[in-house]
């Protein structure tokens, strides 16, 4: 598990100040990555299962509608970055920014693919965003 | 609290028997016709015990190695008096005016008696010891010898306080100028090895000594050691003279010993077979540290409050990106000796393969690292280290102090003091006293090392 967030997170390179590489590896990378996939399908699950089947609300399942979450679950997972690297009283460095943007990329993604796997369960809005 | 407070004060009782027995020893060269009687004399009744000289030693090594924590169990100093050190106490003027040496030695003789220790003894060394109370040695100092001793061989003062002295947890001091005069010209030669064999003798295993040195005005007559010029220099001396404490005895108590009582005057130093625990030590990856590197522990990223690491592991490194590492070291349970930067600069040694980490700077802690939030705050000394390339590898690497003579023992050495106002502060044949107990303390040729610091430099994973 820690292999695979490490990977996906140094993909933009290893962590900077090279001192802070244990707590990044061993701590934020999992943190973040976890929180980001959880925050990711709690999103899809609210936009797809309740808005869109539980309560029945007919008038927001457009794209535009999806793409509200998708935006605010990248700004979140942001958020998360910044937070957990606060949290972990890390040195400052701009790497900070770059792993939380790079974060909201990833959260994008986890987004979209738990769109895809979990739109069909929905009843208003199963065809969304195709 | 009754109970133990008895127990503890059995050791020092049976210190104290077996001093006794061991205090008429007559195992001094040309003592037999008047010391034993002298010595019984001085001794307090309670102690002329009856216990064999020949068990003293058998109980001695066989003293509990508990009682290695809390105080010493008995301290002994022992005050030359002979002719040589009367200019450092001169009889008490109308000017009142007393010398470095009095000031010194009664404050030392005053620290000795309010410490800790279980028991402590004074002795005047003479051709052999003589029992002092605490007052009579502390006026001897104040207002001068009364009887001076002819002269005192230092072979035979060191063999005596080695072989009858020599207790688990108990040190002996001996103050005195260390003014060694070979019977003629042709024996001085052979200074070490006649100081070496002196404290070889009995052959202790963990003998430890700790020489101190200090300076003092001197008032009165001096009498070279090389006496082939003048025997005697009247109205002595426009320089001041040096005079020395040794601390002697097991590893352990000498250690304690100087930590106690030595550490606020440090003077000069070096320490002979003396064993230090490793000082706390630890990597510290935000305090000047330069390049790719983090702590390899397993368990850095917990981040554990006062953890130390010693594992570099380095991710990139070239001759262009440098790694810089700095070691925190808290040096605090050292002598001064080895605290002072300047030792370090010289004695501070990298030993480590395929790698060629050097140091590139020693400095002490300062008001900036000292109210700093980060770790560098605990420690008391840093070694930064330069490397441009490593092993493919775990490799250990070891910051090691090695325990050379310092260079004030050179400095104070004079091979002839027979006109020792244009000498200057010097004692004869001192490195050749140093030789001969280093010979004595050290197993090997070289002496192990004061500490040993082992950290890894890796590659990162």
């Amino acid at each position: 598990m820690k292999g695979f967030f490490r990977f996906i997170y140094e993909l933009i390179g290893t962590p900077q100040p090279p001192s802070e590489t244990p707590v990044y590896r061993e701590v934020i990378f999992p943190n973040v990555g976890l929180l980001t996939i959880g925050l990711s399908l709690a999103m899809v699950l609210i936009f797809y299962y309740l808005i869109n089947r539980a309560l029945g609300v007919a008038t927001f399942n457009k794209v535009r509608h999806w793409v509200i979450f998708l935006v605010v679950n990248a700004v979140l997972a942001f958020v998360i970055g910044i937070w957990q690297t606060n949290a972990q009283e890390v040195a400052s460095h701009s790497y900070i920014y770059w792993m939380a943007t790079w974060n909201a990329i990833l959260g994008l993604f986890w987004f979209f693919l738990f769109s895809v796997l979990l739109k069909r369960g929905s009843t208003n809005a199963s065809t969304t965003p195709f | 609290m009754h109970l133990t407070r008895s127990f503890r004060l059995l050791p020092a009782l049976t210190v104290g028997l077996l001093l006794a027995g061991c205090y008429s020893r007559s195992d001094m060269k040309g003592e037999k016709a008047t010391a034993p009687a002298a010595s019984t004399e001085t001794a307090a009744p309670d102690e002329n015990a009856t216990t064999p000289a020949p068990t003293a030693d058998a109980t001695n090594n066989s003293a509990p190695a508990t009682a290695a924590a809390g105080p010493l169990a008995q301290v002994n100093v022992f005050l030359e008096v002979s002719g040589s050190m009367e200019g450092f106490m001169p009889k008490t003027g109308a000017d009142a005016a007393n010398t470095r040496f009095q000031q010194h030695v009664a404050q030392f003789l005053s620290e000795v008696n309010r410490s800790s220790a279980a028991r402590k003894t004074y002795f005047r060394i003479k051709e052999k010891p003589y029992r002092d109370s605490y007052q009579q040695l502390s006026q001897t100092v104040r207002s001068g010898i009364q009887q001076p001793a002819s002269s005192t061989d230092i072979p035979t003062v060191l063999d005596t306080l080695v072989s009858g002295y020599y207790a688990t947890n108990t040190v002996s001091v001996l103050i005195s100028d260390f003014i060694y005069s070979p019977k003629n010209a042709g024996a001085i030669p052979y200074i070490s090895t006649d100081i070496t064999d002196a404290l070889n003798r009995t052959q202790r295993p963990d003998l430890a000594i700790s020489v101190y040195g200090y300076t003092s005005d001197f008032r009165g007559a001096y009498y070279p050691a090389l006496n082939t010029g003048v025997r005697k220099i009247s109205a002595c001396c426009d320089t001041p003279i040096p005079y020395y404490f040794w601390v002697i005895g097991p590893a352990d108590a000498v250690r304690r010993f100087d930590a106690a009582l030595l550490e606020r005057q440090p003077g000069q130093q070096a320490h002979f077979g003396v064993k230090y625990p490793t000082p706390a030590s630890s990597l510290l990856s935000r305090f000047q540290n330069v390049g790719a590197w983090y702590y390899g522990e397993k368990d850095a990223s917990k981040r554990a409050a006062g953890a130390s690491y010693h594992t570099v592991a380095v991710s990139s490194i070239s001759a262009k990106e440098p790694v810089e590492f700095v070691v925190g070291m808290d040096l605090k349970t050292l002598p001064a000796l080895y605290r002072d930067l300047n030792y370090l600069k010289t004695s501070l040694n990298i030993q480590a393969q395929d790698t060629d980490a050097k140091i590139v700077s020693v400095f002490a802690a300062n008001e900036q690292t000292k109210n700093s939030s980060g770790e560098e705050s605990k420690y008391t000394h840093f070694v930064k280290v330069h490397v441009t390339k490593l092993g493919k590898a775990a490799r250990p690497l070891q910051l090691v102090l090695r325990n050379q003579r310092p260079a004030w023992v050179a400095q104070w050495t004079t091979k002839n003091d027979s006109n020792i106002n244009q000498t200057g502060t010097k004692t004869f044949a001192l490195s050749s006293l140093m030789d001969g107990v280093q010979a004595v303390t050290a197993t090997e040729q070289t002496p192990t090392p004061v500490f040993i610091i082992p950290l890894t430099l890796q590659p990162a994973d």
